[in-house]
C-alpha cells in the first residue's frame, strides 16, 4: 500500500469521525429542539391514543368498564352500519366542497387586504369578525335567523320572486347552506394567506416590474411560488380539519334533517357520549384516522410537484 | 454570539419555558388544596368531610341550592360541600367522563331519561333504606323504584300535558280542549280547528318521536313499547300504522305543518319555538317546561292533560331526582343529605320552587302562596293529568340510539323520503336485536 | 391623476360593501341583543327601545362572580397559552424545518397523525390521565399542552414558514461563526414573526373558545371561563337570551381588539423587519 493511499485512508477516516461527530451534534440539537413536543407527546398524548386504540377492540358505555369483543366494531362498521355510510359520504361532500372554495374565497380576499391603505385595519378586522365568533351559541341564532323560512335571505329572494325554501331545515339545502357558513368563516384560513403573503420578498416584484412583468405574470411567477408552503399547509389542514367538523352541524343542525348533515364528527360524538358506546367510537375514529392519513400521504406526495420551498435552493422538495 | 453562548440560551429558554409550566400548575392547582378526586376522601379528623354535589339547572336553582348548602352546613358543622353546577347539555356532555373515571360527586341530581343507564351499569347507589315516610307519597316512591330498589329520591312533581295558545284559539273561535278528551277528540279537534285558521297557521304539530307514539299505544291498553329494563320490545305494529297514517292525512290536509317547516321548529326558542312564533296552536309541555313558554308568550297560554284512551294517558310523577354515587366514600353522610334536602323545612324555603312543585307536600304548602303565574301552570297541567296518568315510560338502558333512530325514520316519512311500512320495519328489527342483547346477559 | 382617484375611492367602496356583508348578521347580533326577549321574535333588527340592562344585568351575573371575574380569569389562561405556544411551537418547528436528525421523519409523520384522530376519543383517556395526577379543576390541563409545541397546527404552520426561508441566509451567518442555535435566535425567529403573530392570535381565539375541555376540567365557578359563564345563561327549558347575546358579543371582543392590534405585525412583514440579521 502507498503512502499516499494510507494518507487517504486516514483522512478518510477523521472525515468520517467527523462527519460522525457532526451527525451527532446535529441529532443532538434536532431532539432538542423537538423535545418540547416530544416530551408532551410521550407524557400526555401517546397514552390517550394508546387507550382509544386499545378501545376500539372493546365495548365500552364508559358507565361500566370496558369488554374485550375483538374486532366486532369494525365488522358492524363496514358490514352493517348504515349510518356510517351516510356520514362518509356526508363528510366527503362536504371536504369536495368546502375545502377549495374556502381557499379559493380566503386568498382572494387576502390579496385584497394584502395592502398599506388607510382603513385597511378596519376592513381586515370586519372581514376577520364571523370568524371570530366560531362555535358561540348565538352563531347558532343568527344562522336560524338569516336562513331560516322566513329568515333574511329568502326576503331578499323575495324581491326577487323567487320562493325560498328553509335552507337549513330542507334535507337538499342544509348541507349547502353549512358549507357556505363554512367558507364565510374563511378568516383564519386568510389570516395564513396574509402572513405568507407578508413573507414574500418586495424585491421580487420590483426587479419583475424592471423587465416588465404585468400583475398576472407576477401573481402566476412570484405569488404563486413563494406562497406554495402555505397553501400546502392551507389544504393539508383543510382536508384533515374538515373531516372532523363539527360544531356547526352540532348547534345550527343537530345533525338533521334526516342526516342530511349528519358529519362524522357528530356520528362519532353521539356514539361516543350520548349513545354510551364508546367502544364503537373508539374504532370509527380510528378508521377516520385511516382514511384522513391515506388522503394526507396523497397530498404530500403530490406536493412535489407544485410546492417551492425557498430553503431548498429552488428545487421542489 | 458563539455556539454555546447559543446553545446555552435555548437550553436556558427550554429551561424556563419547562419550569413556567411547572409553576402554573402549582399556583393554579393550589387554590383550594382540593381537587375533584378528593371530594369523596375529605379528612377523617374530627369527622369533618367534604360532600361534593353536582346539579344542573338554571341561575336561580343555584342560587337556591348554594343556600340550602350553606345551611346544612350550619345545622351540621362537619360537613361542607363542593359544590359543581352547570346547564342541562353541559352536565349530560360530562357525567359519562366523569364515571368513565369513576369520579361523580358524591351527590347529584338525575333526570328520568337517563338514570336507567347509571343504574344498569351500577354507578348510582341503592337508596331504598331512607326513610321516607311522611316526606314523599309511598305511591310516588313506589313508581320511582327501579328493578324494586329506590336509585334517586324523587324532588318534585312533573306531568306530561298540552299547553295551547288559548288567546288565538279563542280569536278564531276555536273551542279550548278540554281536560280528559280522548285521542279520537283530540284529532277530530284538529281537523275541526284546520277549517276556522288561516293559512300558514297549524291546530297540532306533528309527531315524530317515539314517546309521542307510547302514550298512543300504553293509552290504549297494550303493553310499553319497551318494559323489563328493556328485555321485552312491543311496537304494536296495527296501531303504529293507524297512528302514523293519521298524521300522514294531516300532513296532506295541513292540519299539521309540512316537515320542512316541522325541522326548523326549536322550543323555546323565541322565533322557532312552534308556538310562540305563532306558528302551531299547541305543543307538547310538562310542569317543569311550561314555565319557559309561558315567558315567551305571556299571558297567552293554557293547558290540558294528554289525549287518553281507555287505560287513560299521560304521566304525572317525578323525573327528577338526587342520587348517591356508588364510588362515593362518604355513602352514610350522603344519604343523611339527600333526607334532609326533601325533608328539612328552612331548606325547603331556600330552594323555593326552583326544581319544580317540591315533592313534599308540607313544604309545598308552605310555598304555596309565593307561586308565580307561570308556576301555577305548571301545577294545573299536573293537577290535570294525575287523574289519569300511566306510569312514566323512560327508555331502557341501551336504547338511546334506538330513540334517535326513532326520530330519524319518522322524519324521513314526513319529508316524503320513506313509507310508514318501512320506517316500522327498521324500528322494529332494531328495537328487537337491543331486547335480544339485553336479555342475552 | 383622477382616475388614481377614481380608482382608490371604488376600491374603498368595494371593500366597504363587502365588510358590511360580512358583518350584516353581527349587526343583527347587536340589535338583538338590546332586545327583550319578547321582541326576539319580530324581524326587525333594532329594539324598539334598547334594553342596556341586558348589559348590565349579564355582567353582574348571579352576585357572587361578575363577568369581571371571568374575564380576569380566561385572560390569565390565555396569557399562558399564548407564551407557552409561541415559545414552544417556534423551537419546535425549527427542529423539523431546518435540522437533519434521526428518525426526522418518522416523528414529523407522528405529529401529523396525532391531528387525524378525532380528539373524542382521546378526551376520556386524558380526563382519567389527569385525575389520577390530581390536576382537573384547575387551568393545568387546559395550559400545559401548550407549553408542549402548541399543537400539532402551529408547528406544521411554523415548519412550512421556516422552509420558506432560503437557506443562504443560514449560510451567511455560519461563515460569520453561528452555530445551528445561533442562526434560530438571530435570523430565523426574527423573520418568522408574521407567523408567530398568527399563532398567538389563532392560539387565543381557539382557546376561548374551546369550550368541551373547559366543562370537563373547570367546575368550580371562582375558576369559571367566560365561555363556561356564559353557558350559564342556556338551560334545558329555560334560556336568558338577552343577556346571553349581550354577553357572548362581549366575549368575543378581546379577540377582535387582539386581532385589530396585532395585525400591524403582518403589515410590517419581511420586508422591514428581515434580512438585515
Amino acid at each position: 500500500m502507498g503512502i499516499a493511499a494510507e494518507r487517504a485512508a486516514a483522512a478518510g477516516r477523521g472525515a468520517s469521525a467527523r462527519r460522525r461527530k457532526a451527525a451527532g451534534d446535529a441529532n443532538l440539537a434536532g431532539y432538542l429542539f423537538i423535545s418540547p413536543w416530544l416530551i408532551g407527546f410521550l407524557l400526555l398524548t401517546l397514552w390517550p391514543i394508546a387507550q382509544s386504540f386499545y378501545l376500539s377492540f372493546t365495548e365500552y358505555s364508559l358507565l361500566s368498564d370496558p369488554a374485550w369483543t375483538g374486532t366486532d366494531n369494525y365488522a358492524k362498521i363496514f358490514a352493517e352500519d348504515a349510518t356510517f355510510a351516510k356520514s362518509l359520504s356526508v363528510t366527503f361532500l362536504f371536504v369536495l366542497f368546502s375545502v377549495p372554495l374556502k381557499l379559493f374565497f380566503s386568498l382572494l380576499v387576502a390579496m385584497a387586504l394584502n395592502r398599506n391603505m388607510r382603513g385597511m385595519n378596519l376592513y381586515r378586522t370586519a372581514v376577520y369578525f364571523p370568524s371570530l365568533i366560531g362555535g358561540s351559541i348565538a352563531v347558532a341564532a343568527l344562522w336560524r335567523n338569516m336562513f331560516g323560512l322566513d329568515g333574511y335571505v329568502n326576503q331578499v329572494l323575495a324581491w326577487f320572486g323567487i320562493q325560498g325554501v328553509g335552507w337549513i331545515s330542507n334535507p337538499d339545502t342544509s348541507l349547502g347552506t353549512l358549507i357556505l357558513l363554512n367558507t364565510w368563516q374563511f378568516g383564519s384560513t386568510m389570516v395564513i394567506f396574509l402572513a405568507g403573503l407578508k413573507q414574500i420578498p418586495q424585491e421580487l416584484y420590483e426587479s419583475a416590474a424592471v423587465d416588465g412583468a404585468g400583475s398576472v405574470r407576477k401573481f402566476v411567477r412570484i405569488t404563486l411560488p413563494m406562497l406554495s408552503p402555505v397553501m400546502f399547509f392551507n389544504l393539508v389542514l383543510g382536508v384533515i380539519g374538515s373531516f372532523q367538523t363539527f360544531t356547526s352541524a352540532f348547534i345550527i343542525t343537530k345533525g338533521g334533517p334526516v342526516n342530511s348533515t349528519y358529519m362524522y364528527a357528530m356520528f362519532l360524538y353521539e356514539k361516543a357520549f350520548k349513545h354510551y358506546q364508546m367502544g364503537y367510537a373508539s374504532a370509527l375514529a380510528w378508521v377516520l384516522l385511516v382514511i384522513v392519513a391515506l388522503l394526507t400521504v396523497v397530498n404530500f406526495a403530490a406536493s412535489r410537484y407544485w410546492v417551492f420551498y425557498e430553503s431548498d435552493g429552488g428545487k421542489t422538495r | 454570539m458563539g455556539k454555546r453562548k447559543s446553545q446555552g440560551a435555548v437550553l436556558t429558554l427550554l429551561a424556563s419555558v419547562l419550569l413556567l409550566a411547572a409553576c402554573g400548575g402549582n399556583s393554579e392547582s393550589g387554590g383550594d388544596g382540593q381537587s375533584g378526586t378528593d371530594t369523596g376522601k375529605g379528612t377523617d379528623s374530627g369527622g369533618a368531610k367534604t360532600l361534593g354535589m353536582m346539579w344542573w339547572g338554571p341561575d336561580a336553582r343555584h342560587e337556591a341550592t348554594k343556600k340550602a348548602l350553606e345551611i346544612y352546613t350550619q345545622q351540621h358543622s362537619n360537613v361542607k360541600f363542593k359544590p359543581e353546577f352547570m346547564a342541562w347539555d353541559a352536565y349530560w356532555q360530562k357525567l359519562p367522563t366523569l364515571a368513565a373515571s369513576k369520579s361523580i360527586p358524591d351527590v347529584l341530581q338525575m333526570d328520568a331519561a337517563y338514570i336507567q343507564e347509571y343504574v344498569t351499569r351500577g354507578q348510582l347507589e341503592d337508596l331504598s333504606d331512607i326513610d321516607l315516610n311522611g316526606i314523599v307519597d309511598p305511591n310516588v316512591v313506589e313508581n320511582s323504584k327501579i328493578g324494586g330498589k329506590l336509585y334517586g329520591i324523587p324532588l318534585s312533581q312533573n306531568a306530561q300535558g298540552i299547553a295551547f295558545n288559548k288567546e288565538e284559539l279563542a280569536q278564531y273561535g276555536i273551542p279550548l280542549p278540554k281536560q280528559n278528551w280522548t285521542y279520537d277528540e283530540f284529532f277530530q279537534w284538529a281537523r275541526d280547528a284546520r277549517a276556522k285558521l288561516p293559512e300558514g297557521k297549524y291546530p297540532i304539530g306533528d309527531s315524530t318521536t317515539w314517546d309521542g307514539f307510547n302514550f298512543y299505544q300504553t293509552s290504549m291498553g297494550k303493553s310499553p313499547v319497551m318494559a323489563d329494563g328493556g328485555k321485552t320490545f312491543n311496537l304494536d305494529k296495527d296501531l303504529f300504522m293507524k297512528f302514523y297514517n293519521t298524521y300522514e292525512d294531516f300532513r296532506k290536509a295541513k292540519i299539521v305543518p309540512p316537515a320542512e317547516k316541522a325541522a326548523a321548529f326549536l322550543e323555546n326558542d323565541p322565533k322557532a319555538d312552534p308556538m310562540a312564533s305563532g306558528v302551531v296552536m299547541t305543543r307538547g309541555a310538562t310542569t317543569g317546561s311550561v314555565s319557559a313558554l309561558e315567558q315567551l308568550m305571556p299571558g297567552k297560554v293554557g293547558v290540558v292533560n294528554m289525549p287518553i284512551g281507555p287505560s287513560g294517558g299521560g304521566w304525572a310523577q317525578s323525573t327528577i331526582f338526587l342520587s348517591v354515587s356508588a364510588n362515593s366514600k362518604n355513602k352514610d353522610e350522603a344519604k343523611k343529605f339527600v333526607r334532609w334536602f326533601v325533608s328539612d323545612k328552612d331548606a325547603g324555603e331556600a330552594l323555593g320552587l326552583t326544581r319544580g312543585i317540591p315533592i313534599n307536600p308540607d313544604i309545598y304548602k308552605a310555598l304555596e302562596p309565593s307561586m308565580q303565574p307561570q308556576d301555577k301552570l305548571g301545577k294545573e297541567i299536573y293537577d290535570l293529568s294525575v287523574e289519569k296518568a300511566l306510569p312514566f315510560y323512560s327508555a331502557a338502558a341501551g336504547y338511546s340510539e334506538w330513540v334517535d333512530t326513532y326520530k330519524k325514520e319518522m322524519d324521513a316519512v314526513t319529508f316524503g323520503q320513506q313509507s310508514i311500512e318501512d320506517a316500522y320495519a327498521k324500528i322494529d328489527k332494531m328495537g328487537k336485536e337491543l331486547a335480544a342483547k339485553a336479555g342475552g346477559k | 391623476m383622477t382616475t388614481a382617484a377614481g380608482a382608490k375611492w371604488s376600491r374603498h367602496l368595494f371593500l366597504t360593501l363587502f365588510s358590511l356583508l360580512m358583518l350584516y348578521p353581527v349587526i343583527w347580533w347587536v340589535g338583538a341583543s338590546l332586545k327583550k326577549t319578547e321582541e326576539l321574535s319580530l324581524p326587525t333588527l333594532w329594539p324598539s327601545k334598547p334594553m342596556w340592562e341586558n348589559y348590565s344585568n349579564g355582567w353582574r351575573f348571579s352576585g357572587e362572580y361578575t363577568f369581571t371575574h371571568f374575564f380576569a380569569n380566561t385572560l390569565l389562561m390565555e396569557l399562558g397559552n399564548v407564551v407557552g405556544g409561541v415559545l414552544t411551537a417556534a423551537i419546535v418547528a425549527y427542529g423539523f424545518g431546518r435540522l437533519n436528525f434521526k428518525l426526522r421523519g418518522f416523528w414529523f409523520s407522528i405529529l401529523l397523525l396525532t391531528m387525524m384522530l378525532p380528539g373524542q376519543v382521546t378526551v376520556v383517556p386524558q380526563y382519567i390521565l389527569f385525575n389520577k395526577l390530581s390536576l382537573v379543576d384547575s387551568y393545568v390541563p387546559l395550559v400545559l399542552p401548550h407549553f408542549f409545541g402548541g399543537g400539532a397546527f402551529f408547528i406544521f404552520l411554523l415548519v412550512q414558514f421556516i422552509r420558506g426561508i432560503p437557506r443562504d441566509l443560514d449560510e451567511a451567518a455560519k461563515i460569520d461563526g453561528a452555530s445551528v442555535y445561533g442562526i434560530f435566535l438571530r435570523i430565523v425567529f426574527p423573520l418568522i414573526k408574521p407567523a408567530l403573530i398568527t399563532v398567538a392570535i389563532f392560539t387565543f381565539i381557539w382557546s376561548w373558545d374551546d369550550f368541551f375541555a373547559q366543562v370537563l376540567y373547570l367546575s368550580s365557578v371562582d375558576k369559571f371561563t367566560v365561555g363556561l359563564a356564559l353557558r350559564m345563561f342556556i338551560d334545558q327549558f329555560d334560556i336568558q337570551w338577552g343577556q346571553l347575546l349581550a354577553m357572548s358579543l362581549l366575549s368575543v371582543m378581546p379577540s377582535v381588539v387582539l386581532f385589530f392590534l396585532a395585525q400591524k405585525h403582518f403589515v410590517e412583514g419581511i420586508a422591514t423587519t428581515g434580512l438585515k440579521g
